[in-house]
């Protein structure tokens, strides 16, 4: 990947999206950067003041921590999901759910309402959420079908799951 | 250099039948592995497994009674962070807390040589050889994952893989290059810490690959020590000043350990082998070669004495006036 500073424009866009996940506070004393893939796609990297030295004397294959990916909006990856659980505040943008969905999420299945704890009444339909276990730990990140306490439903898949962390399992074998 | 061979003894081939290995290898084994009878016999059962708590994400106390309560049973090592797993319900690689990143499959010697070089926060290290990235991530968790880890490794593939369990383990303060060690003195940059763990022979994890009984061959020896040596010089060209270089392999072959040590000091001033609390001495002779008296500092970890693969680690103040 090629990498660089973020423009201010995409500063201003990482800022709301770093404050709608509960983690603005966390990221103002962090680094980002932009490491662009061969296909084009901006990954956002948190990266420590002392790797950014040395990568600009080096030309690095991977550098950071990947949080996120940057399109018209930002969206967490993984790892970004994992450290947003563990130094943000939760919000409407996180779900809790029950031992049995844990299981299921990570072997990549979506979340039936049923297997809900816990979420917001003021989430939309169509927003990514970060998949809580009921540790509060990240284990996957997914997109709502419904919108408020109709994600509650049962018997339905009210979360679709785009990114689960039994993936890193998956990816070694 | 070439790898030394013995001649065949009566015991030596008893023995090799017995365990079914090549002889010239048990013939080596017979000058430089300590009780080799209880070496050969360890080798036949499954190697203790270790994990390693990733302390970025959680606490090795918390990460116990989490994996206690869902039936595997585990004991404290040398290592705080390092636990040895003596009963496990399931695969210690197919657990939730496996997959969050919680901890990390790596055997206790291996930890050793990263607490051998002794980093600490916002210091600069290079991991020379790093993949597939156990001893980076243990790196990055010892520094709270602060200051720069500059991990080297020539395969694209396995430079990929590495960055997957660096996601993992959550580590951001580590910057991946594509490079074959050897060259590694080249990148213009001095650091406080040089982690060279070698590619080698693998002598010490034939317990982990039963077929390096009989596929394991004095070529082997030979090419690894010959690329050893580069990559230690390169290495060595890399350390600040009163910085450490740890040196290691997981092979039991002097060629690849003291000799390559033993050179070093000759070709470098100023160099000393600092001592190390756990493992034995490393050889100070062998065949007619003697060696430097301070490689007794080195360290040598046997299967059958320590319980964990075999491993060589030195530990070498660079610079020194």
């Amino acid at each position: 990947m090629k990498y660089r500073m973020p423009t201010r424009q995409e500063k201003t866009l990482l800022n709301r999206a770093l404050d709608k996940w509960g983690v603005f506070e966390y990221f103002k004393e962090k680094l980002l950067m932009i490491g662009h893939e061969d296909d084009g796609s901006a990954k956002i990297c948190i990266v420590s003041p002392e790797s950014r030295a040395a990568s600009s004397k080096l030309e690095p294959y991977f550098l950071g921590l990947v949080i996120g990916d940057l399109k018209k909006q930002f969206a967490p990856s993984l790892p970004g999901a994992d450290l947003f659980a563990r130094v943000g505040k939760s919000n409407e943008y996180y779900i809790t759910v029950d031992e049995n969905a844990e299981k299921l999420v990570l072997y990549g299945r979506d979340v039936m309402g049923n297997s809900i704890l816990q979420c917001s009444d003021t989430i939309d339909e169509n927003e990514l959420v970060i998949i809580l276990n009921s540790r509060n730990e990240s284990i996957g990140v997914g997109r709502t079908r419904f919108a408020g306490s109709s994600l509650l439903q049962k018997g339905k898949i009210t979360v679709t799951t785009l990114a689960d962390a039994g993936q890193y399992l998956r990816d070694e074998g | 250099m070439k790898a030394i061979i013995f001649p065949d003894s009566a015991e030596s081939s008893s023995l090799a039948g017995k365990y079914n290995y090549d002889r010239w290898l048990v013939s080596r084994f017979l000058e430089y592995v300590p009780d080799v009878h209880d070496f050969l016999d360890k080798m036949e059962k499954p190697p203790t497994q270790y994990i390693r708590a990733n302390t970025i994400k959680i606490e090795p106390d918390e990460l116990k009674i989490r994996l206690e309560s869902k039936g595997f049973s585990l004991k404290e090592t040398l290592l705080p962070e390092v636990l040895a797993v003596q009963k496990a319900p399931m695969s210690i690689g197919a657990t939730t807390d496996y997959m969050l990143g919680h901890y990390y499959i790596q055997d206790l010697s291996s930890c050793l040589a990263v607490d051998a070089l002794d980093v600490k926060e916002k210091q600069t290290v290079i991991d020379i050889a790093a993949a597939p990235g156990g001893k980076t991530t243990f790196m990055a968790q010892r520094m709270k994952d602060t200051g720069c880890i500059v991990a080297i490794e020539p395969n694209e593939r396995r430079a990929r893989a590495m960055s997957f369990n660096l996601a993992r383990c959550g580590v951001s303060n580590t910057c991946i290059l594509q490079l074959d060690g050897t060259k590694a003195d080249k990148l213009g940059m001095k650091f406080d810490r040089v982690l060279l763990d070698a590619p080698c022979s693998c002598e010490g994890v034939i317990a982990k690959d039963v077929t390096r009984k009989t596929s394991h061959t004095p070529t082997d020896v030979e090419v690894c020590s010959d690329r050893q040596q580069r990559m230690i010089e390169s290495a060595a060209k890399l350390v600040k000043p009163g910085g450490l270089l740890v040196y290691s392999t997981c092979s039991f072959a002097p060629e690849e350990n003291e000799v390559i040590v033993d050179w070093l000091l000759r070709k470098f001033d100023n160099i000393v082998i600092e001592p190390l609390d756990y493992g034995t001495n490393g050889l100070t002779r062998f065949n007619d070669m003697v060696f430097s008296d301070d490689l007794k500092n080195t360290r040598r970890l046997y299967p059958h004495i320590h319980d964990t693969t075999g491993f060589f680690i030195a530990r070498l103040r660079m610079g020194v006036t």
